[in-house]
């Protein structure tokens, strides 16, 4: 079994507010190993992005916090780095791309400037060189005419190109895992295919590992090879991406999976529902936090204990709450 | 006979600038339109970011004026009537935005916002509005003391319930959804299709339903036209169009769309580029253009004017794409 690249341990972050700390991250375990893409799907509010935020030791500053947990990258705790080691790792060894790129390049440079910028972060370089290996990552990342597009402001480009600039960016320094954080979402489905193969290509030719994080399933099964299933701050199922969606465990895994209409669905049907809404960070029970909209029948000791996590095999792991783990041992 | 009948719909924008402020160009968002709606159909409109579908819905409800062509709303044309005629004609009429958090003003309570509709119409006394905003809102599937509360105490998916009581209120008999789902969560998203589909069976509503999932379009439509650039490239049954697409930029779209299943991981014929801009849009068809089909300039000279190819199924009839 190979040693995997990034090993997350019950990492817990939380965030200082009015209503006092409140934990977005509850205890999230997962592994990467190199050459892998690891899906990260859930709602909005569920602690996907605030995970990413952690690996990359970026929260907001100073309300959020990471309380516990580790992050081992090549075996090196990301979260006890000192400040200025860890912008060297940023970007060399762990890069990350947003999800609306007209937001995170500056307006008011040249894309090419911006990407410059970014090699010579992390490498000393000449200006020459600095520009000619700007073009080239443009090129590899599939934009046309790069010598003049070099030159062009980010309001110039469209949002695909956009995107394109920013994973240029992101590689620059050939980083050993890329966090893509919605990268797709803001962008029309023929350019998501595009961006998503992009992705694909790039990991075939530099061995990178990874994260994607999305709301959309569709995405997951396509590009990925492990998939992490988060609700309310937490991983409620994890496994490689086939038996994920062949037979999810977890209950919200199974809603999920359900009521997404699908291509072949007879149109104009009722849809399977989640029903209710995801609990407010406020008053997030103890155990499992899927329990008021779960379809089961349970008792409520499920809300006041954390649930044990149970392996089924093969790497398909669920947060076996009482509601459904005897059905588990049973098959 | 429809109940909306939209002919050859142009909606040209000035794009101005300079010194004078002179028109430069012309933006022809939407450029030669027509499609027919029954009563309790609904008629989803699909295609990429910037080709005309918003146009298209805003023109329909008279939120914009068009530049050329015929709204033809229960036989009377409504493209050019004047702003005071408009005010009966939304009470047939609404429309459900987006973005549920921008729709919804923030200084309003949900009650003052469910009345304002009545109000404008002068319908009832304060009592029966008061009584009629807590229906509307039971009706959607929300407590009766949300009257009470301000749009930002509720989610997404609540916000858009609000919203789609409001369009309720009069009980039109279109109500075109502008992305009504795009902002929401999926589990959410699945809650609201639902509710839109139960109103449309009770109430006999039909749709104008603009999306750009097309799961979500297909599983929500009898008919779906699918816009590029302006134009309607094609016009079919929903599963038709999805099991039969005849145009090369239909097939293009659904082909880009993942599957929410690992198995059926696919190679798809990637589409190159993005959508040209419409100002100053190529001459003929737009996507064989931008595909630079050989056959392309044949269409240059040719009358694009949609065809039925099978009964019910319209197709534009260029040489590159079909």
């Amino acid at each position: 079994m190979p040693t995997p690249l990034l090993e997350v341990h019950n990492l817990r972050v939380g965030f200082q507010t009015d209503h006092g700390l409140l934990t977005a991250v509850d205890g999230v375990d997962f592994t990467l190993e190199a050459g892998k893409t690891l899906g990260v799907v859930g709602e909005s509010g569920c602690g996907k992005s605030v995970t990413a935020m952690s690996l990359m030791r970026l929260l907001p500053q100073p309300a959020g916090r990471i309380l516990s947990g580790e992050v081992l990258l090549e075996g090196r705790d990301l979260t006890q780095m000192p400040i200025e080691a860890m912008r060297k790792i940023r970007g060399n060894d762990i890069a990350m791309i947003f999800q609306e790129p007209m937001t995170a390049l500056n307006p008011v440079q040249r894309v090419g400037m911006q990407i410059i910028e970014a090699i010579q972060l992390h490498e000393p370089t000449t200006p020459d060189k600095a520009l000619k290996r700007a073009v080239e990552l443009m090129e590899w990342v599939g934009i046309p005419a790069p010598a003049q597009r070099v030159n062009e402001y980010p309001h110039q480009l469209s949002g695909g190109m956009r995107q394109r600039v920013m994973i240029a960016m992101a590689l620059s320094c050939h980083p050993k895992v890329l966090i893509a954080d919605e990268p797709t979402t803001a962008l029309d489905v023929t350019v998501q295919a595009q961006i998503l193969e992009l992705l694909k290509r790039l990991q075939r030719e530099t061995g990178m590992a990874v994260i994607l994080i999305t709301h959309d399933l569709g995405v997951i099964a396509e590009t990925c090879d492990d998939v992490a299933v988060m609700y309310a701050g937490r991983i409620v199922e994890r496994g490689p991406v086939h038996p994920i969606f062949a037979n999810p465990l977890h209950p919200y895994t199974q809603g999920l999976v359900r009521c997404l209409p699908k291509l072949d669905h007879p149109p104009k049907t009722t849809l399977p529902v989640i029903p209710g809404m995801v609990p407010s960070l406020k008053d997030m029970p103890a155990g499992c936090r899927f329990a008021t909209r779960c379809p089961n029948p349970h008792s409520t000791d499920v809300l006041d204990t954390r649930q044990p996590w149970k392996e089924c095999g093969s790497g398909h792991g669920v947060e076996a709450c009482a509601c459904f783990a005897s059905k588990l041992s049973a098959s | 006979m429809s109940l909306l009948s939209v002919k050859n719909l142009q909606m040209h924008f000035p794009v101005r600038g300079g010194v004078f402020y002179t028109t430069k160009a012309v933006c022809k968002a939407v450029d030669g339109v027509s499609f027919e709606l029954k009563a309790g159909e609904t008629l989803g409109l699909v295609g990429e970011s910037g080709c005309g579908k918003s146009t298209v819905a805003r023109s329909v409800v008279r939120l914009l004026k068009p530049t050329a062509g015929s709204v033809v709303f229960e036989g009377n044309d409504i493209s050019n009537q004047p702003q005071s005629a408009l005010r009966t004609l939304r009470r047939e009429m609404q429309m459900i935005f987006q973005d549920p958090a921008e729709s919804l003003n923030p200084r309003h309570t949900i009650g003052q916002i469910l009345e304002e509709p009545f109000l404008i119409q002068k319908m009832g006394t304060r009592a029966e509005r008061a009584e009629w905003a807590v229906e509307l809102l039971k009706r959607v599937g929300l407590p009766p003391d949300a009257i009470f509360r301000y749009s930002f105490e509720f989610s997404g998916g609540q916000r858009q319930r609000i919203g789609i009581a409001r369009a309720i209120a009069l009980k039109p008999k279109l109500i075109v959804c502008d992305e009504p789902v795009s902002a929401l969560d999926v589990s959410v998203q699945s809650q609201v299709l639902n509710l839109l589909l139960e109103l449309q069976r009770d109430m006999g509503l039909s749709y104008l339903f603009i999306a750009h999932g097309l799961n979500v379009v297909k599983h929500m439509s009898d008919r779906v036209a699918v816009m590029y650039l302006g134009k309607i490239v094609e016009l079919a049954p929903a599963t038709e169009l999805y099991q039969n697409p005849r145009h090369a930029y239909t097939k293009a779209l659904l082909d880009a769309i993942p599957i929410a299943d690992p198995t059926q991981r696919r190679d798809r014929q990637l589409l190159r580029g993005d959508v040209p801009s419409p100002i100053n849009p190529p001459p003929g068809c737009a996507f064989g253009h931008r595909m630079k089909h050989p056959k392309w300039e044949q269409s240059v000279h040719m009358d694009l004017t949609l065809k039925e190819i099978t009964p019910g199924h319209y197709v534009q009839p260029c040489p590159c794409c079909t």
